[in-house]
């Protein structure tokens, strides 16, 4: 069953059959789902009513639900601080990630298609390498990516960023849009190839398009997976003006002081850009999952 | 065809090489000319990396040709990013830091007298140049410092009926036992992993117990300790203290008493411009010496944070670090920074030149002149630290005193 | 080796439900495989297409996996200086920590729970989602926020909200009458490690639940059809029909969260840093520890090698898993 079919297929299975009786159903469906939606947005929900708190209330014990004075300032002064630079750090941060994503694509692409078309010698071998080096987190090899950072000269650099990130992100990315690949028909490209397209022609109008959740996919992993990195930025970015937003927030409580109110502001300020990404590719999302579990 | 697929291997390879090529941070040419320093400052709060900025430019201003990198990280992050830097051969040259004794014995950084003019060397009150020996030698720069006092709230006194702050440990527990009465938390006492080294030896000082012995050798299971250990195991069982002493950080103290919900607890002295300013300047506290355990002397904690220089190319680095240290340790700079960020003078000249507040600060700064200090020469010193915040809250918990000194003993006695 | 049937064995479930714009489709499970006669692969062409994933894997995830290893050879002094070769003790240092042993069940503890719960958490979610009710693409969206969002951010506001002094959950459950005085939730180590579960278990629920409802996008509404003219219930539909249809996905899902939740360090060290004690360290946080509060950077890389040990072990597990699938199905 290949990815094509997945993404017209959500909605019949639901619509076809009539079953208007069944109101109760609906009315319950909706009161659970508002309620699951509910409960996943309420620590973000909390989040946003502290960063509105005056600080003095902050640390009140009990705490109030509701900030007393809505403190819509809080995320002014947070925009307009000189250090962490919020909107700079923003922007490196998009920056890093829009880079880190395009690069893992750029990389993965030919890699997942050439292995899912043909077979050769060493594809097992090449798989088994993306599926093992899945497994490694930055935090345990800190030390190493610092010493290679050096050695290339990219300590401090949004480019040694975008290595890492897109380095540590390329194995699910190959993963999942080899699956996709391999659902594709051969036979939809070898027609286009047929009808003079030539071979890259084809690949990129016929197979690319088809693919596209499976892009989609590897892209927001990726994404979310290089906005959110953290402990990398920390070790081998040092000045302030290549700070990413992840590595800006735990700043502002210290040992000596604490900005609650801030580090949630900026927190949310992060948080946005993402759901909106999602809530653009979201479509393609569930239908790019779908190879993955194919596989 | 096949050109179009070598094409884009190529594209992606040349992708991968160029993204490979952006030049890196200038760490590695700077070094070169011995003019341009690396400079890794702790972060304390929000005023320091404009302190640092500030400090710098007028530097460079004043000595053209010479050039300072700062990086300001924040306490949480220090440990791991100066690790990494030494374990690749990145160090800085100076970095702000509360150890030096462990650089020193690694053969790491340079003696004081290399990197600071006689001028400096002389001005540093002795009491901090002492603790900034390893092995008899000086290689800390004593940069800032901090003194621990009792603090109570004066409300809650009034309320429970209590006339005076407690002095002995038999007045702490009474003065707790009235607290708890009226309805407040009597003691704040944080022995969770942040600051546990600290608010324990506050209490086993008091008692005549510590870390080392007069010839520097480890007694951490000492008598004294295990007594100072099961007072304040006794005071949390009674319900004198917050909730879970062991998983309570000295911030959530620090917190709630400047909400006005903690009777009494040890203080420090960035207290004031850290917690009680940004929540209730109103609130009406009093400072006290450290209650110890007959009532008779007092001592107080003090603590101190270091600069130290790192070697580093065979000494090319010494003269813009000579320079930029000398420029940090006028009168004025070094005065500014305590001033900005509330702590205690460590040279004589900026002591003087701090006048304002004089009547919040006098307490600790005369509380200093019998501060003891946590072995900091002691190179082991890091992995006992790091022990004792880890074990020492789980002794007035789950964990027999006598058990956890007894293993805190042993991290000691292993070699670092 | 079992990688290699990785990619092309596709499920042979979803046939003949293609609606889209003429496709042509293969023979369900047949590898549209034909190599075109006149061109012989070149041995090196490969290269030219898996080469620069090569080159970014190797260099950059590879190589500080090696430097690693190397490192829990070393004798490294508390300041991060290497003095030296130290052959197995590091290795020595960390098996004789008395805290390891209950680190590790810990871990196995946090791995199995978290993964098992989020799993059959996100079943429900994925069949909620699948259903259609009003405002349900606005439920979807929540839902992917605990994604979007850092995990160290949702694990600091968990925090937050935990605390005995000001968290709201302690307000909450006194307001409604459950308790009458707060509960310091991340003190008791037993609590508090279910509290981090439940943290990990919904910061993975998102991803998971996405991955279980593209499943079910890919369930034909024809076999529903012939199960309901079977007669079969709504259980048994789901249990007989659904579930084993799911497999696929669910075996994906299983695996992406056990890497994860291994390797999930964030959560622990927001809410408790593994404390008191080591009475809540599972042994990514224990490695961390090692390194930074006793100093011990070789031990720590020690814990690190063994650390990768475990969760290869796990792998090798999910393969044979997956092997097993396909010779059965």
């Amino acid at each position: 069953m290949s990815a094509v079919t997945a993404r017209s297929t959500t909605a019949p299975s639901a619509t076809v059959r009539r079953r208007r009786p069944l109101r109760l159903r609906t009315v319950l469906l909706t009161a659970v789902g508002w309620l699951t939606a509910l409960i996943f947005l309420a620590p973000y929900l909390q989040m946003l009513l502290t960063a509105l708190k005056p600080t003095p209330e902050l640390m009140k014990s009990p705490p109030s639900y509701l900030p007393s004075q809505w403190e819509w300032s809080n995320f002014a002064d947070v925009w307009s601080l000189k250090d962490p630079p919020v909107p700079d750090a923003l922007l490196f941060s998009l920056y890093v990630a829009g880079m880190s994503t395009l690069l893992a694509l750029a990389v993965g692409l030919p890699a997942a298609y050439y292995t899912a078309r043909h077979r050769f010698r060493g594809r097992g071998a090449f798989l088994l390498l993306v599926l093992v080096t899945q497994m490694f987190a930055p935090t345990a090899l800190l030390v190493g990516i610092y010493r290679e950072m050096v050695s290339l000269d990219l300590t401090d650099t949004a480019e040694g960023l975008i290595l890492v990130n897109a380095a540590f992100n390329l194995p699910f990315c190959i993963w999942i849009l080899n699956a996709y690949f391999a659902s594709i028909p051969k036979e939809l490209e070898e027609a286009a190839f047929m009808d003079g397209a030539g071979r890259l022609g084809a690949m990129v109008r016929v197979t690319l398009p088809l693919a596209l959740p499976g892009v989609v996919t590897a892209l927001v992993y990726t994404f979310i997976g290089a906005w959110n990195e953290y402990v990398v930025a920390l070790t081998i970015t040092s000045s302030g003006d290549r700070t990413t937003l992840t590595k800006a927030i735990p700043g502002f409580v210290t040992a000596y002081q604490e900005q609650w109110q801030y580090l949630f502001a900026t927190s949310l300020i992060a948080i946005v850009p993402v759901v909106v990404l999602f809530i653009f590719v979201e479509r393609y999302l569930i239908s790019g999952l779908t190879a993955g579990g194919i596989k | 065809m096949k050109r179009h697929l070598i094409g884009i291997a190529a594209g992606v390879t040349l992708a991968l090489v160029l993204s490979g090529c952006g030049k890196g941070g200038s760490s590695g040419d700077s070094d070169s000319d011995g003019k341009t320093i690396r400079f890794v400052a702790a972060k304390y709060d929000d005023d320091t990396q404009p302190y640092w900025d500030k400090l710098i430019k007028t530097f460079e201003a004043e000595n053209p040709g010479y050039q300072v990198e700062l990086e300001v990280v924040d306490w949480e992050q220090l440990d791991s990013k100066v690790k990494t830097y030494i374990q690749t051969g990145q160090q800085p040259d100076v970095l702000n830091y509360n150890k030096f004794s462990d650089f020193a014995r690694d053969d790491l950084i340079y003696q004081a007298k290399d990197v600071v003019s006689p001028k400096v060397l002389d001005d540093f009150l002795p009491l901090f140049a002492d603790q900034a020996q390893y092995e008899g030698v000086q290689y800390g720069l004593p940069f800032i410092s901090s003194a621990r006092l009792f603090f109570y709230n004066k409300d809650i006194f009034d309320k429970a009926k209590i006339s005076k702050p407690p002095s002995s440990w038999a007045e702490v527990e009474d003065a707790a036992e009235k607290v708890k009465k009226a309805g407040d938390i009597p003691l704040g006492l944080p022995l969770g992993a942040e600051e546990a080294q600290a608010e324990f030896y506050i209490w086993a000082m008091n008692n005549g117990g510590g870390w080392t012995d007069k010839s520097g050798k480890w007694t951490v299971d000492q008598q004294a300790n295990v007594e100072t250990l099961d007072f304040l195991r006794k005071l949390t069982k009674a319900g004198l203290t917050q909730p879970n002493p062991e998983a309570t950080n000295r911030k959530d103290v620090f917190n709630q008493f400047a909400q006005g919900k903690i009777g009494m607890i040890n203080g420090a002295v960035f207290m004031r411009k850290g917690f009680i300013d940004t929540v209730d300047k109103n609130l009406n506290y009093g400072v006290a010496p450290l209650p110890s355990k007959d009532g008779t002397t007092h001592n107080t904690l003090g603590v101190q944070d270091y600069l130290v220089a790192f070697k580093k190319d065979e000494g090319k680095n010494r003269e813009a670090v000579n320079k930029f240290l000398d420029f940090f340790y006028q009168k004025e700079n070094a005065s500014k920074f305590l001033s900005t960020e509330g702590f205690l003078s460590v040279t004589k000249s900026a002591g003087d030149a701090l006048s304002s507040d004089a009547s919040y600060y006098k307490p600790f700064v005369d509380a200093l002149s019998g501060a003891r200090f946590a072995p900091t020469d002691n190179p082991n010193w890091s992995a006992v630290e790091g022990a004792v915040k880890q074990r020492i809250g789980t002794a007035v918990s789950s964990a027999e005193p006598e058990k956890v000194l007894g293993e805190i003993q042993e991290t000691a006695e292993k070699d670092g | 080796m079992a990688v290699q049937d990785f990619t092309t064995r596709t499920a042979g479930s979803g046939s003949g439900s293609g609606s889209g714009s003429g496709e042509e489709r293969t023979t369900p499970g047949a590898l549209p495989r034909r190599v075109r006669t006149g061109h012989r692969l070149r041995a090196l062409e490969p290269l030219l297409w898996l080469g620069p994933a090569l080159v970014l894997i190797l260099a950059v995830v590879i190589w500080p996996v090696v430097e690693m290893v190397r490192t829990s050879l070393m004798d490294i002094s508390s300041t991060g200086l290497t003095r030296g070769f130290a052959g197995g003790a590091n290795y020595a240092d960390l098996f004789a920590e008395p805290d390891l042993p209950g680190v590790v069940l810990r871990t196995l503890v946090w791995v199995v729970g978290v993964v098992t719960v989020t799993l059959t958490v996100s079943l429900a979610l994925a069949q909620l989602l699948n259903s259609r009710f009003p405002g349900r693409r606005m439920v979807r969206w929540a839902l992917i926020v605990p994604w979007a969002a850092s995990v160290l951010m949702t694990a600091l506001t968990w925090r937050w909200m935990l605390n005995n002094f000001y968290g709201v959950v302690n307000r909450v459950l006194m307001d409604v009458g459950i308790l009458d005085k707060p509960v310091n939730w991340l003190a008791h180590p037993a609590q508090a490690f279910a509290w981090m579960m439940a943290v990990a278990v919904f910061v993975s629920l998102p991803f998971t639940a996405f991955v279980i409802l593209s499943g079910l996008g890919t369930i034909p509404a024809e076999v529903y059809e012939a199960a309901r003219l079977d007669g079969a219930g709504t259980a048994r539909t789901y249990l007989s029909v659904t579930l084993p249809l799911l497999r696929p996905s669910l075996l994906v899902a299983a695996i992406i969260n056990v890497i994860n939740v291994f390797n999930s360090f964030p959560v622990i060290w927001a809410m408790t840093r593994g404390g008191p004690g080591f009475a809540t360290d599972t042994t990514t946080t224990y490695m961390y520890k090692l390194a930074f509060d006793n100093q011990a950077v070789g031990e720590s890389a020690a814990m690190a090698v063994v650390n990768f040990a475990l969760i290869l072990l796990v792998v090798l597990v999910y393969l044979r898993v997956v092997r097993g699938r396909e010779e059965t199905g």
